[in-house]
């Protein structure tokens, strides 16, 4: 496996104040990559240089190979990649296929003409279990379905890698259930995959490989049971002292 | 968009509605070649109606709430006639000029505006509508505060566009009216209307789906400015005579208003709003005017207030939700309904 | 040397109208992040009530400034609690936006009715007193009205810093849902905030009445200018606003002075929009 996502020293400071400090990581070529830690570790902030949201203050990041870095947002969706929301952003007075029918139009399926968009559409929210809610509009749903047409809306842009942000954050664990069993079939499909999540059941099922932030910095690397047992991240999401947990 | 506003077997019918009230709507003006107050109503109506679904391109489908718009009518108006008046050109000539002449100038003022968003970007309208107005009241080239005029013509005469019979100002005003609403139902069902929408809804969105904001919504001014321009064409040549008061803050009010009651929303919206407020706005100025003045505006005010207040989508967000719709589209126009009211499943 | 000491004064009497007027659009923008468009029209319906009072009771200007003050204090938050409050949230900042732009529209357009469109003035005794300072005069109303309106913006400034309403006006306008939270009832701090604005921009037509003409438009000058003051001023601070309105009244009559009194506005307006845009590119620079 190769590393699709190469990411190099990242760092960025909001008026001085250090939210990430020198973060290195790879993600596999059709591999699940989570990222966990904490409240306020720099998760997100983290995610949000890679998608080109927020300019690093230093570090790189490279997608096969082509160096990303200070790239602008929109123009990732044309190189494949594609994100979603940690809180929810539907096109709220768009139904849900006009909502998905959008990432369509552009992203790299351009669909022509909005039939065609929107049958490419009807594809994606059969496959997400959408259909049923096809003419709601999307700000009439609940966070379950609106959570699942996140994911749907990246979807519409033909991604060849996703970046999933908290995409299970409120579900209950039935829906949760639910989420992982899509997730795997869009990975499954092709898709890399790389997810911030708290679930950590969620993240044992899925992730081939974990990395953990804590104040801004990386502070281990591994599959989720050797994450687990490091005996800094369970001093860190634990406290001191915590018993060994046996993954 | 919301639901489709109209179901698919009302929209049969009311294809055939339309086509019959386009061709009352074209024989109209045979039959009030006497009243020219008339026809100047709904000529009126036309136009603000073209301003409107000018400035919903803008403000309903992208977003971008702009109270300067009466200033890109006014760009469009004054480059038209000072190149008739100052340079001897034809009208016709001088149309696409107009339009190019107000397409670079949004185009260039508001790439650099768009990063500002929400309500700075409605201050930056405002204030760059009474800069220009500014500019205009004090460049002898442009009339200054009293404003300048097209020469006198005699007779209709297609050449020089200047008519005696307001029937034709009536036809040219109702065309283009259509025009741009085909123009705008395209729109929006595009690639472009969903990139606005999107950016409408949700700009960090849009950026991650691969829209770039900027590009889209400096598109969507140029469009919603040259529309505008070509509105300001016809004005100039209607009126003959402009002056810089066309391009007031209260004339830019004035345009947004009927795409909010109708609901702006729906491409249709500007088009009901337009012709039901303009009509009754006139109708009270004629009527009332004299000893009222201002009645019409208050009409107006109060529409404005109890549409938002208690019909927040327009009338068309409240016609695609009412009970009214299933009746009249169940009951008059005979679509299959079951006993709730609910259409029936086929 | 005498005119440019004249024209600063006068630059300061009016910049003060403006800091007034810009105060309380300041703290409604900062509460519910909403441009109160009528903000001018609210002046208007100040000058107009002043001469009611004046005209039809016999109450002097000055007196009735606290009368005009509770008028629209309770206007302001009726039309909040009415009308705003409920399309807060539910709907877009499009119909906020006209809602405010219809109200303003509707209140030009009653007081051209009743009024019709007349220049009004309002005359007494002392109106055309003229006090000298060395060099420079300025009218004895100018000046009372100039020391009203600096006594209110101290008053608010503190009003808003000290007292426990003050601080639940400023918790909201800072954080909402934080407000909330802690208890705060932010539909009555809409209606206070709302009403608080309504009766600055009132005050401010009362304090002009009396050397400043009474129309129905005449209050659209002051309505945008105090939004200019709010974005230069800095959102939610009163020490801002004042400055910012001090200052916009003296560059509008130092451009006036030095480069003609027909292209002040224009001057204004080019200004306004090149700060805007510089200023958002810095934030977003920042970022």
């Amino acid at each position: 496996m190769s590393a699709v996502l190469e990411v190099r020293g990242l760092c960025k400071s909001f008026r001085g104040l250090k939210a990430v400090s020198d973060v290195s990581l790879t993600a596999e070529e059709g591999a699940i990559t989570g990222m966990i830690g904490p409240n306020g570790a720099g998760k997100s902030t983290t995610f949000n240089m890679i998608c080109g949201f927020y300019p690093p203050t230093s570090g790189q990041i490279f997608y096969r190979g082509r160096d990303i870095t200070g790239l602008r947002a929109y123009q990732f969706a044309d190189m494949g990649i594609a994100r979603t929301f940690q809180i929810m952003k539907p096109l709220g007075n768009l139904t849900v296929l006009d909502n998905v029918a959008s990432g369509a139009f552009f992203g790299r399926h351009k669909a022509k003409s909005l039939s065609q968009a929107r049958e490419i559409a009807e594809g994606i929210l059969e496959f997400t279990g959408l259909t049923a809610r096809r003419d709601v509009l999307a700000r009439e749903m609940g966070t379950p379905d609106q959570k699942r047409l996140e994911v749907a809306r990246a979807l519409a842009t033909k991604p060849d890698m996703l970046f999933l942000d908290e995409a299970m954050a409120g579900l209950n664990p039935t829906e949760t259930e639910d989420a992982i069993a899509l997730i795997r079939r869009i990975n499954e499909g092709g898709v890399t995959i790389f997810l911030i999540e708290h679930i950590m059941r969620a993240v044992v099922s899925l992730c081939g490989k974990v990395v953990v932030l804590h104040h801004g910095e990386k502070i281990a690397e591994g599959t989720p049971e050797q994450v687990m047992n490091d005996p800094y991240v369970m001093e860190v999401y634990l406290g001191k002292g915590a018993p060994n947990v046996k993954g | 968009m919301f639901r489709t506003i109209f179901s698919s077997t009302f929209r049969r019918r009311a294809a055939a509605a339309l086509a019959l009230l386009v061709a009352v709507m074209l024989v109209l003006p045979l039959t009030l070649s006497g009243m020219p107050y008339i026809q100047n109503v709904f000529i009126l109506a036309f136009y603000m109606t073209t301003m409107s679904l000018a400035w919903n391109l803008l403000g309903g489908m992208t977003g971008q709430n702009s109270i300067g718009h009466a200033c890109f009518m006014g760009i469009g108006a004054y480059t038209s006639v000072l190149c008739v008046t100052q340079f001897g050109m034809n009208p016709w000539v001088s149309l696409p000029i107009a339009v190019l002449v107000t397409a670079v100038i949004t185009g260039l003022v508001f790439s650099q505006c768009f990063i500002l968003r929400g309500p700075y970007f409605t201050l930056v309208t405002i204030a760059f509508a009474e800069a220009v107005r500014q500019i205009i009241l004090n460049w002898d080239f442009a009339g200054k505060a009293i404003g300048v005029g097209l020469p006198y013509v005699r007779g209709n005469n297609w050449l020089l566009f200047s008519f005696k019979d307001r029937a034709i100002y009536y036809y040219i005003a109702f065309a283009m009216m259509v025009g741009v609403y085909l123009i705008m139902k395209r729109i929006d069902n595009s690639r472009l209307g969903f990139a606005l929408k999107t950016i409408r809804e949700d700009e960090d969105v849009a950026a991650a789906i691969g829209i770039r904001p900027l590009k889209y919504k400096v598109i969507a001014v140029v469009i919603s400015a040259s529309v505008s321009a070509v509105a300001g064409f016809f004005y100039a040549c209607y009126y003959r005579y402009i002056d810089p008061n066309i391009m007031l803050q209260s004339a830019s009010v004035e345009l947004v208003l009927p795409a909010i009651i109708g609901g702006s929303a729906f491409v249709e919206g500007p088009l009901v709003g337009g012709i039901l407020m303009v009509s009754l706005s006139e109708y009270l100025r004629n009527t009332f005017g004299g000893i009222l003045p201002g009645i019409n505006l208050i009409l107006y005010a109060v529409v404005l207030i109890v549409v938002i207040r208690f019909r927040p989508t327009g009338i068309l967000g409240w016609y695609s939700h009412s009970a009214f719709r299933d009746f009249l589209e169940g009951r008059v126009l005979g679509r299959n309904m079951d006993k709730n009211g609910k259409e029936a499943q086929s | 040397m005498d005119t440019f000491l004249q024209a600063c004064l006068n630059g300061l009497m009016i910049g003060g109208f403006y800091s007034l007027m810009g105060m309380g659009q300041n703290i409604i923008f900062g509460v519910m992040k909403i441009i109160n468009f009528c903000h001018g029209e609210m002046l208007m319906v100040g000058m107009y009530l002043t001469y009611v009072f004046h005209a039809w009771l016999g109450i002097d200007p000055y007196l009735a400034v606290p009368l005009v003050a509770l008028t629209m204090f309770l206007f302001g938050a009726l039309f909040q609690h009415t009308l705003i409050t409920p399309s807060l949230g539910t709907h877009s900042f499009t119909n906020l936006l006209f809602l405010t732009v219809g109200m303003g529209v509707l209140l030009t357009n009653v007081a051209q009715v009743i009024f019709s469109s007349d220049y009004r003035t309002i005359t007494t005794g002392y109106s055309s007193t003229i006090l000298s300072f060395g060099p420079v005069t300025v009218a004895l109303p100018k000046v009372v009205s100039f020391g009203v309106l600096i006594v209110i913006s101290i008053a608010l400034f503190f009003f808003l810093k000290y007292t426990p309403v003050g601080k639940k006006i400023r918790a909201v306008s800072q954080n909402p849902i934080g407000a909330q939270v802690v208890g705060i009832d932010s539909k009555k701090i809409y209606m206070i905030t709302y009403g608080l604005g309504a009766a600055l921009a009132g005050v401010s037509g009362a304090l002009l009445t009396l050397f400043y003409v009474i129309n129905p438009t005449a209050g659209s000058n002051f309505g945008f200018r105090a939004l200019i003051v709010v974005v230069v001023g800095g959102l939610g601070s009163i020490p801002g606003a004042f400055f910012a309105g001090i200052f916009l009244g003296l560059l509008e009559t130092l451009v006036s002075l030095f480069i003609g009194p027909s292209l002040r506005t224009l001057v204004v307006f080019a200004t306004f929009i090149v700060i805007l845009v510089i200023r958002q590119n810095i934030l977003l620079r920042r970022a």
